[in-house]
Formats: C-alpha cells, structure tokens, sequence
C-alpha cells in the first residue's frame, strides 16, 4: 500500500501517517529520514513513506506541539534534524492507537459478517 | 459508544472529548511558533533545506550501498524527491500564518484583476480622488483657518474675550484703558494679554525697512508658555510705562535672527534702531512660536506700554477710550470651564467699566451701551479673518459632505454595475468550492484598494490645491500666511472617509454578487434573459441621487458665482481700474501745517510728471479699507445726521471718476483763511437739504460742544465707502488744506493711470526719499487689488462652491459613463441580434442613451426641488440676486442636461459602432 498522496479527501491517510511517525519515534528521537526506514522496515516494506508525505507531516506535527526538533549529528557525522516526542506526542499516540484498534475490529466485524 | 464516518474522518464521542482539551493549547503552540518563524525566516530556510539535503544524501548512500551507481543514485534521488523549490513553498506555508497567506494572495489578485480593467480602474480611482480629495483639500484650509489648535502647551485653555455691545456681531478689539483694566483681574483667568499687528521700520543696511511684527503686553509670553531660544522673553516689567529701567527691549524671531544675524549667539544685547530709537534684543523666539494669532509670522515683538514712544504723536494709547485696536485673551485658572468664564467675565464688566478713568464724555459714552464681556474658544487663537469665514463655514461643509456622498454613491453604482458583470466568474469560484465569506473577502479586499489608491492620489494632491486655494482667498496679503500643511486630524479625516467608502460602498454589491443561484448565474452571461432586473432598482436609485446632488450643487454655485458678478458689476461710484493708491507714512517727520501741505504739492507735481499718469490726488481715507470716520452735522439748527466724512486733495473726483453734478472741486487755494469749504455727495444734499440746492449754503458739524461751519461748494455723484454691499451713505468732503496734519498727517496719493503702472513704484518711491529722507518707502496698492481683498468672503464662497460643482459634476459624469458602458457591454449580443433583425444604428443609440435617462430625469426633479429648499440658506449671503433665480436653475439644469447627455451618449455611439456578427458571437 503506498500511502502518502496527501489529497483533500486524505484526512483518513493523514491521520494515520501522524500515528506511526508517533509509534516510530516512542523508543528515542531519530531524525525524518531513519522514521521513514523504520516505518518501512517494520511493516515488512509494505508501508513506503513518500518524502512528500513525511516532511509535511512532521512539520505540522511539530507546529501542534506533538513533536519538538534538535538539530544534532547523524550516525554518519552529518547534521541532521532529529525529532522527538512531547508529553502531548504520547498522549496523542495512546488516543490514536486506541482509535485505529476499535476502527479495525470494527471493520473486521462487517466484513466478517457473510 | 457510536463511530461515524465524515467525510473519510472518523470520530468517536468519548475521544472527541479527550481532543476537546488540547486543541487550544495546540492553537496558542502554533501562533507562537509561527510568530517566531516570521523572525526567523532565514534560519528556517537554511534548516529546511539541510532537513531535505540529508535525506536525499541518506538515501543516495543507501542506493550505492545496494549496489546502484553514484550517477544513477543521483537521478534517482532527484527523481524522487521532484522539484525542490516545490517542496519549500509546501514546507513555508506550513509555517506561514494562513490568514496573512489568505491576505496576501488577496492583494495580489485582486490587483491583478483591477489591472485588467484600467478603464474601471481609472473612473473609480478618480471619484474617490475627487471626491475625497476635495474634502481633504477644503478641510485643511479650514483646519488652518480655524481649527488648528496653537503650537503652545494647554492651547486648550485659552480664551479670546469679546465685547458684546448689542450688535449682531461681537467686538474683538480693545481700547488701551478697557483692557489695562481688565489686565490684573485673577478672578477668572490666571493670566490676561493683549496684542496687535505691527509694522516697525527698523534701520537696516540699506535704509529704513518695514518689519512685520506684534506690539504684546506684558503677561503675552507667559500665558502661551514657550521657552524662547535665546535670552529672555518680556514680561510685565518691560510693559511699564517708560519700559524697562534697563532699557526698551524687544523680543525678535528665530527666521529674523537667521536673516539678519546669522544666528550669531551674541545677537542677544544687540542694539536695533526702531523708528529711530534705540532697542536692544533681549532674546530670541524658536520657529514654531507665532503668537496667538495663527495667520501672522511676527519678526519683532515689542512692549504694548511702548507704543506711544513707537506712534509718535498720533498713538493708539493716547486716543484712550476712543481707539479700539487690542486683540485680548487670556489663559483660564485651573478648574474654571469655558462656560463659567463667560459667565463670570460678564458679571465682572460692570465693576471693570466703573473703576475706568479717562475722558469723562467717552466713559459716559462706554457706560450707556450697557457692554458686557464675553469669553470664547482660544485654543486656535484669534484672527480676524475666521470672522469672514464663519457664517459660510456651516455652507461649506454642507457642500463638502455632499461632494463627498456623492463621490461614495458613484463608487457604489460602479461597483454594483461591475459586481452584475463578474457574477459568472464568481458563481464559477463557488461552485469550485469557495465560500461565501472568502469571495466577500476578496471582493472587500478590491474595494479596499481601489479606496486606498483613490485616496492617496486626493491626498498627494491636496496640499497643492489646498494652497493654490489659500493663496486666492488671502489676496495679496503677502503677510498672512495659511499653515496647509497635512496634519493628524486632515489625515485621519481623509482615513476614515476612504474606509467608509470602502466598507459600505464595496460590502453592498459584494453581497449581491454572491447571493443568486449558482446555475442561473453561471449560465447567465449573454444568452438568458435578465431575470433579476428586479435587484437593479438600487444601482438605478443611487444614479438619480447622483444627479439630485449634483444640481444642489450646481445650483449653489451658480447662485454665489452669479451673486459675486453682480456684486463686482454694482459699481462702486468711481472707477477702480487703472487707479493706484500710494500710502505714505509721514506720522513721525517734523513737517506740519504749510510744510506739509508744501510737500505734498510738490510731491503731486512730481507724479504727474510720469510718463504714465493722467490725474493726481490725495486721499486720506481709501474706500474699502477698514477706517471710518463720521460727524454728525445739521444744516442750521436743523436734524442733526451722520454724515461720513473723509479729507481729500485738490481733483480728487476727476482722478476717482466721480461725477461732479455742481460745483467744483477743491483747489490748493482753499485755505482756511478763505473760510472752511466742504463738498458733499447726492445721498448728503437728500438727507441735509431735500430738494434744495445745496450750493453756497451752510453746513455745521458738531463736535462735542463745538460747532464748526463749512460752506457747500460742490455736489457729486454717491461713491461706495465701507464695502461694495453697503449702499453708498451720505458722505462729506473737506480739503486737505484744511487739515494740516491733525487728522492726518499721511494722507493716501490717488493716481489714475493709463495702464502701466509699473515704474510708477520706483519713482513714487524715489520722489518721496528724495523730498523727505528717513521716511518708510511707500507703499502702492492698485485700487483692484484692495476691492477685490474686500470681497474675500464673498469670493472665497463662489471660488469654493465652483470647486466642489465642478468636483460634482466630474464625478457624475464619469458615474453615467461607467455605468452606462458596463450596462452596453453586457447587452453587446443583446444588440448584435437587435441589429442583425434590422435594428437601425440610431434606434441602437437611442435605447442606450435612454438607458439612463428614466433615473436621470427623476434625480433632476428631486434635485430641483431640494435646490429650492436648500438655497434659502444661502439667501443671506447673497447680493443682488434671488435665491430661487429663475436663470440660475435653468442654467444648471442645461448644464447638468449637456454633461450628462455626452456621459450617456459616448457608450451610446460606441455600441452603435458594433458589428452585429462579432457581437452574437461574443459571450
């Protein structure tokens, strides 16, 4: 599933881009680029984040107080914009992964149905 | 527990609750990060771009690394990444505050689309610029002339204190002793002061030199509280009789002290010879101090108890009670309203006028007319000319707000008829998703600016014609000086009537153009019949408005421009032109009696010697100026009347062209050895003699308790005296001889030329310096000059109602034009398939140009009938002319008919000018 055309209709891909940038930035800061890899690597590539679809998203987040920024040294000594999560980050996430849960079991329900 | 699904959004109850919370600390975090990002603009840039720059790098290792080459790692990068100015527009409008975003993309379209139509543009901008700029112009005149508070601290409270004598108009001027008894009094004003106009003639390097300049009390420098630049200001010491024990100071300019002194800093302790005594500068006033009087820039300001020391023999003090030349105000005691001073200065008057000392008839005189004081405004000082201005004052503002109504209700039809033509383009936008409030937004955003462009063209003009204007009214006053510059209140003036214009005349047809049904309009165009003529009527409303206003306008000035000529055509009952006066000042020479006389023969001899001159004499009153002089005089122990009175040389009325029914002029030989002789004008002999002949009689002239005989040598022709409205009264001449320097010892050289009045100054002046060294050169004044300063009023009036006609009928006529094309422009297919069907090119132009001519006609009407009602307010000011003047309405009804017929017909010929075909295609 290639997600990431951020259209005017996307609210629904928005939103949830917003919780796994969350998810991916729970265990420590990393900079936009190893979010997107970790993203991909952990959903067994099935999940590839556009560029054009990160940026964005991270700014906003930031904009809203989910993230904060620092500007630090990469792994490879090259400066880098590291993000990480605010206490707000962690509450949104909770409030958002509780919501993805009831909406997939809510799915599963109708298309389980015959 | 409910989940609904909006939209692709899907919210649940309880969690909206949660999110509820933190949505305004969210809001609070964004505008404060946003803030700092307008500050950091730079730095946000540069992170950007890094942030992007390591990604790409990132991810071109990442390829190498698996194996891709470092060129097809680069394309790759790129390919994915796409353009990358892209991607910082995205990223910046992130950061950028959406409504200043919103804002700005508003300004630049809106402009765009004003750009396009230059046509719309231009009509628009030049209403406003009119119509705002008109006001502003007049408004800073007035604000010069009348308003503008002195530059002084607490301006506020200052008061002018008047007398009221009974008559209509208050007295401003003071005698010496009324107001040195009023000087001291602290019940109502801390301080009290006094001041008048002054001319000294100061010995400069070249000879003598007039300096323009106020005699002041001694409280003057105290109550308008400004520090002065140098030395010291002066006080109540110097205004003692005999001045300063140290010696007579004066007090002169920062511009004096730059002209004359260089701005020496030893100019303090300089001596100046002053009608030749000696002063000494004692200090120094900065630029923005004027006094109180908001007209004059005074040079030289010296002690009022000096005046006699300065006037010689013939000074204002001495003639006490008589002689009424102070200007007095005062600064009110902390605490004390306006209103109680006025009431309080008016009690206190009796007590004033009886601790009076002087001339026992003159304070029995002062005593029985029952004179009380008042106190006004000062805040704007005291001018004399505010007194001309202020009865038609109420007239001009009248005409100001109509010009400027009208200048708003053309603007509105414009944009309401422009509004009718973009509704397409706008149902359009709405369908595409806009809403409402946003294409309001825009459409108020349009008006704004075509507000602030017209606007800011009025004003940059203004300052321009707010001077040219000044300059008129003042004559040639070289010495007044109007102060037009743009200040606060003419901005804020100007401000507000560009927003107003702007909200109410742009809200209107913003909120039309948006209100109809999209399909309607989208379609409407060209091809579906009208089916919202009904919605028309107001754009139809305000165009009658229009031209009502603009009759009312025209009406008024024609009636006052009308009112101007007849008073110029009165006649004055000598001929002005080519008559020059040349005002000596011999106050202050020894020569007297048979001496004087003596010079001024001399001096008659040597003037009509010049090439120019056709006829000489003297004056010692010149009729228009401000002196009187009046005795009472009966014929035996007959009625005794008021005659005006005024001392004239041998041919005087053959230089003023003033008929001699019988009798004959005076002539050098009528001294008063040969018995006193006098000539009297027509309304005189009526009201002395009846039907009598007057000729050799005896006249008498009382005079306190002495009588004085004159015998009647000469009738003549009634010429004017005080002004051109007042009928010429009955008035007496006596010869100069007689005189002898007591009434006057500066008698007014009457000389009529045959046109060239050039060198006649020079050696005017040459003949005088030469005949009496030492003396003030004089000064020549052609006889038009000082008629046409009397009329000040009156031509202030019909040039400023002339203004705003013209502004009026500008504004009307680009209105009918505008919308009369517009409306052409929409019905172009309408008329190519008229012509197509065989529609003539003139039924063409008739239907056009009878577009307008239902509101038109209707406007006319309410116009005239509101001219005729309005113009009763005007009656008053008018002089030999009715009010509701038949050829006057009818003028202006012509006038409006012809400018508004050309306005129409333009679009008119331009539509008839269509070919048929273009036009069916068009859309």
């Amino acid at each position: 599933m290639l997600m990431g055309q951020t259209t005017d209709s996307g609210e629904l891909i928005q939103g949830t881009l917003e919780m796994l940038i969350l998810k991916a930035l729970l265990r420590g800061p990393l900079h936009g680029y190893s979010v997107a890899e970790w993203i991909q690597q952990t959903s067994q590539q099935m999940l590839r984040v556009e560029e054009g679809a990160l940026y964005p998203a991270l700014h906003r987040m930031e904009l809203r107080g989910l993230l904060k920024s620092n500007w630090g040294t990469s792994e490879n000594n090259r400066r880098a914009k590291f993000y990480e999560l605010t206490n707000e980050g962690q509450k949104k996430l909770n409030v958002e992964a509780q919501r993805w849960a009831r909406l997939s079991s809510a799915v599963a329900f109708v298309m389980q149905a015959s | 527990m409910g989940a609904s699904l909006v939209g692709g959004r899907i919210r649940h109850a309880s969690i909206l609750k949660a999110e509820g919370r933190s949505i305004m600390a969210q809001n609070l975090h964004e505008f404060v990060l946003r803030l700092k990002a307008i500050f950091q603009k730079r730095r946000l840039d540069r992170d950007m771009a890094d942030e992007l720059a390591f990604h790409q790098a990132m991810l071109q290792s990442k390829l190498v690394r698996q194996g891709v080459s470092q060129a097809e790692a680069d394309a790759q990068t790129r390919r994915a990444f796409g353009n990358p100015s892209r991607w910082h527009e995205r990223l910046r409008e992130l950061w950028q505050f959406r409504s200043l975003e919103n804002l700005g993309r508003d300004v630049s379209f809106s402009l765009r689309v004003l750009f396009k139509s230059p046509g719309f543009m231009s009509v628009a901008v030049l209403t406003l610029a009119l119509g705002v700029g008109a006001n502003t112009t007049v408004f800073s005149l007035i604000n010069g002339l009348l308003l503008r508070p002195l530059p002084v601290p607490e301006s506020d409270r200052l008061a002018v204190i008047g007398i009221d004598m009974g008559n209509p108009q208050i007295n401003y001027t003071f005698s010496e002793p009324l107001f040195r008894g009023i000087e001291h009094r602290r019940e109502v004003f801390s301080q009290v002061f006094a001041f008048d106009r002054h001319t000294f003639q100061v010995s400069g390097t070249s000879g003598p030199e007039s300096v323009n300049g106020q005699l002041v009390s001694g409280d003057f420098f105290n109550s308008l509280e400004t520090p002065p630049l140098l030395g010291r200001t002066l006080t109540t010491v110097d205004d003692s009789k005999g001045g300063n024990p140290s010696g007579f100071g004066v007090v002169i300019s920062e511009s004096l002290w730059q002209r004359w002194f260089n701005r020496a800093p030893k100019v303090i302790g300089q001596k100046l010879q002053i009608d030749n005594i000696a002063f000494t500068v004692v200090g120094v006033m900065p630029k923005r101090f004027i006094g109180a009087d908001p007209l004059q820039r005074p040079d030289i300001f010296a002690p009022l108890a000096l005046e006699p020391v300065l006037d010689g023999s013939h000074n204002m003090t001495d003639a006490g009670l008589q002689m009424s030349w102070l200007t007095v105000m005062g600064r009110l005691q902390t605490g004390v309203t306006l209103e109680q001073a006025n009431v309080q200065v008016a009690a206190a008057t009796g007590s004033v006028v009886n601790e009076l000392a002087g001339n026992p008839k003159q304070l029995a005189r002062i005593r029985n007319r029952h004179l009380h004081f008042t106190a006004e405004n000062g805040s704007a000082g005291f001018t004399f000319v505010r007194m001309l201005f202020r009865q038609p004052l109420r007239a001009v503002f009248a005409m100001c707000g109509g010009v400027l109504l009208l200048a708003c209700m053309n603007l509105a039809s414009l944009l309401m008829a422009r509004g009718a033509t973009r509704q397409p383009e706008l149902a359009t936008r709405m369908a595409l998703g806009a809403t409402r409030r946003r294409l309001i937004q825009q459409l108020l955003v349009e008006s704004l600016l075509i507000a602030l462009i017209g606007t800011a063209s009025g004003l940059v003009v203004s300052p321009v014609v707010s001077k040219s204007l000044s300059v008129m009214l003042l004559g040639g006053q070289v010495d007044m000086q109007v102060d037009t510059s743009l200040d606060i209140r003419v901005f804020a003036f100007a401000a507000l009537a560009a927003i107003v214009a702007a909200v109410l005349v742009g809200l209107v047809p913003a909120l039309q153009a948006t209100s109809s049904s999209l399909n309607a309009q989208i379609k409407s165009g060209q091809h579906t019949t009208q089916s919202h003529e009904r919605r028309r009527i107001l754009p139809k409303v305000m165009m009658g408005g229009e031209v009502a206003l603009a009759l009312m306008l025209v009406v008024g000035a024609g009636l006052l421009a009308s009112s101007l000529v007849r008073l110029y055509l009165s006649g004055a009952g000598f001929d002005p032109q080519d008559l020059d006066n040349i005002s000596l000042s011999l106050d202050k020479q020894p020569l007297k009696g048979e001496a004087l006389l003596q010079f001024y023969r001399q001096l008659e001899d040597g003037l009509r010697r010049q090439p120019s001159v056709t006829s000489v004499s003297f004056a010692g009153i010149v009729p228009f100026t401000p002196f009187i002089w009046n005795e009472d005089m009966s014929v035996g122990a007959g009625k005794l009347e008021t005659i005006y009175y005024n001392s004239i040389g041998p041919n005087y009325f053959r230089t003023m062209r003033i008929p001699i029914f019988s009798g004959r002029e005076f002539a050098w030989t009528d001294t008063p050895s040969t018995g006193p002789k006098i000539i009297l004008n027509q309304a005189a002999v009526k009201l002395l003699f009846a039907d009598h002949n007057p000729l050799g009689q005896f006249v008498s002239k009382h005079e306190g308790n002495s009588t004085m005989q004159y015998q009647v040598v000469g009738v003549v022709g009634n010429a004017k005296y005080v002004d051109l409205r007042s009928p010429a009264p009955p008035t007496a001449y006596v010869p100069m001889t007689l005189d002898g320097g007591d009434q006057f010892p500066s008698y007014v050289a009457v000389v009529r030329t045959n046109g060239s009045a050039g060198p006649l100054a020079d050696a005017a002046r040459s003949l005088a310096m030469s005949m009496a060294p030492g003396i003030p050169a004089p000064l020549l004044t052609p006889m038009s000059v000082t008629v046409d300063e009397s009329l000040s009023a009156e031509r202030t009036m019909a040039l400023l109602a002339l203004f705003f006609a013209t502004c009026a009928l500008i504004v009307t006529a680009v209105g009918l034009y505008g919308t009369v094309a517009y409306a052409t422009a929409r019905r172009t297919n309408e008329i190519g398939i008229r012509m197509a069907l065989g529609a003539r090119r003139t039924q063409v132009v008739a239907m056009v140009f009878l577009q307008n001519a239902g509101e038109a006609l209707a406007g006319a009407t309410i116009g005239l009938l509101a001219a005729l009602l309005a113009s009763r307010a005007l009656a008053s000011f008018l002089y030999g002319i009715s009010a509701r003047d038949p050829w006057v309405f009818a003028g202006s009804i012509l006038a409006l008919s012809l400018i508004a017929s050309a306005a129409s017909l333009l679009p008119a010929l331009r539509a008839a000018k269509i070919n048929p075909q273009s036009a069916m295609r068009c859309d």
